[in-house]
């Protein structure tokens, strides 16, 4: 389609590094607007039912009157303001529907959100959903690069993926081959995953892609029946996984 | 395509974060982004103002039904923008024929009521598939991505509506004190005010079309980032590029 850029630039990533205080970089992944709009419709699923069944609870008590319809508004209030904080501060540190989603909330740092962090993200939703439901928000989300709502920036808070998404197994049997030369962590950490798609891919393009890498691969042993490059390949990775027999 | 060349990291990913990837393209190429969008969106947009005079709805009900023929030259912008490449006017011109004129009919009937049509797009218009052909393919890429599809779809038509009425709802945030009122009057009883009904026929369409310019990059991105994903998961692109990068 087109030349290789000249000088390469960074290549876009959607990672967000932290570094904790023993020096080690963490890569957050921060949820952007698509996800967490999903939890966002499920919480607001979730707290219309909640303020139904408070309505209807106090409506059993003898009607709406003044103090009634007083308790109602009281509780619609803190259903709108304490669910989220509540929730956040709880073992899974996601309201029901993040969790859904599978999105939690953390720390820019990594860590737990601290209960002052999550009151100031909530309370500030306010300004998120100025002028009317969130327009600031979306904008914010769709224009920062960890997706950060306004809450969030002065909270300094993420809304992240709890978990990561794996798309390889444990890697087919195949007998050890060194490699035809040291490879970088990077190149053998390429040929593991390589080995753990074997059974999503099929053999064609799996033994397509092994050719690629033929620079690792260990010349044929004359005498021998003559293997495949994904044989072989596979040779390599069960090598670099610390099988030597 | 060439996966080593890619300026996007290819890695396992869930749907909804490849969708956060397609985002982040978008902020890194805006200025060839929108350099292309505006200049076709105005030209669109004020031809669609033209039939006010036949409704007050008429302009957006146009812009609405002309977005899947917009998102072409957005997508010809992303396929490039992927490589890093930047896209000037001239290139989108040079590519006239492929951009503006294929699949006409489909993009504008039955495309428009699909749910996930950024997410399949690339199928018609990178791949070029026809017929039976395209057919098998899109069942492929929807297989287990429906919901995440959909999903899509379902964000950035909420986005789309809330920041619609936030811009109209701004107009009455920020008129002076004692005006807003007569704001709140002129959306209600237009013909009463000096700008009267077709003022507010051509704010509405022009706040819309607004909404349009910023949102649907972003949206045509997102859906282009899942396709990549979906090919990720079914041929292993993140390791082609890998590879690619360490042994050739």
């Amino acid at each position: 389609m087109s030349s290789h850029p000249a000088t390469p630039a960074p290549r876009i990533d959607t990672l967000s590094p932290a570094e904790t205080p023993e020096g080690i970089v963490l890569s957050l992944r921060p949820a952007g607007l698509v996800s967490r709009t999903m939890a966002f419709l499920l919480d607001l699923f979730i707290r219309l039912i909640l303020d139904l069944v408070l309505v209807m609870s106090l409506g059993a008590f003898g009607g709406l009157g003044g103090l009634g319809f007083g308790l109602m508004l009281i509780g619609m209030f803190l259903i709108e303001w304490l669910y989220p904080i509540a929730f956040e501060l709880g073992r899974s540190g996601a309201t029901p529907g993040k969790q859904a989603v599978g999105l939690r909330v953390v720390m820019d740092t990594g860590l737990p959100v601290t209960p002052a962090a999550s009151v100031t993200r909530n309370l500030l939703r306010v300004a998120d959903f100025l002028p009317l439901a969130y327009a600031f928000g979306i904008v914010t989300m769709l224009l920062n690069r960890d997706c950060k709502r306004l809450g969030d920036l002065a909270a300094g808070t993420l809304v992240v993926y709890a978990q990561p998404v794996v798309l390889h197994d444990a890697p087919p049997d195949a007998p050890p081959l060194a490699p035809a030369r040291p490879l970088s962590q990077g190149e053998q950490a390429a040929i593991r995953s390589w080995a753990g798609r074997a059974k999503r891919l099929t053999p064609e393009r799996f033994e397509e892609l092994a050719k690629l890498a033929a620079p690792a691969l260990p010349a044929e042993v004359p005498g021998e029946k003559p293997r495949g490059a994904s044989e072989r390949l596979l040779g390599v990775a069960q090598w670099l996984m610390g099988k030597r027999t | 395509m060439r996966v080593d060349g890619l300026a996007i990291v290819l890695r396992p990913r869930s749907q909804g974060e490849a969708c956060d990837l397609g985002l982040a393209l978008v902020r890194s190429q805006a200025a060839s982004i929108w350099r292309c969008f505006t200049l076709l969106l105005l030209v669109v947009a004020v031809l669609a103002m033209c039939t006010v005079e036949l409704g007050g709805i008429v302009p957006i009900l146009i812009l609405f039904w002309l977005k899947p023929w917009l998102d072409r030259s957005l997508l010809f912008v992303m396929s490039r923008a992927v490589f890093g490449e930047a896209t000037r006017w001239s290139d989108l011109w040079r590519a006239r024929r492929q951009v503006f004129g294929g699949q006409f009919l489909r993009t504008l009937l039955w495309r428009r009521f699909s749910p996930w049509r950024a997410y399949t797009q690339p199928v018609e218009q990178l791949e070029g598939q026809r017929g039976a052909a395209r057919r098998k393919r899109v069942k492929l890429m929807l297989n287990d991505n429906r919901g995440a599809a959909t999903a899509l779809q379902v964000t950035f038509a909420h986005a789309e509506a809330v920041l619609g009425y936030a811009l109209i709802a701004l107009v009455w945030w920020f008129a002076p004190e004692n005006r807003n009122a007569g704001v709140w009057d002129w959306f209600f009883h237009p013909d009463a005010h000096a700008a009267g009904q077709l003022g507010l026929d051509i704010a509405t369409a022009s706040a819309y079309a607004l909404v349009v310019l910023f949102l649907e990059p972003f949206y045509v991105a997102a859906g282009f980032a899942m396709y990549l994903n979906r090919r990720v998961v079914l041929e292993a692109w993140d390791i082609e590029q890998e590879f690619r990068r360490a042994f050739t």
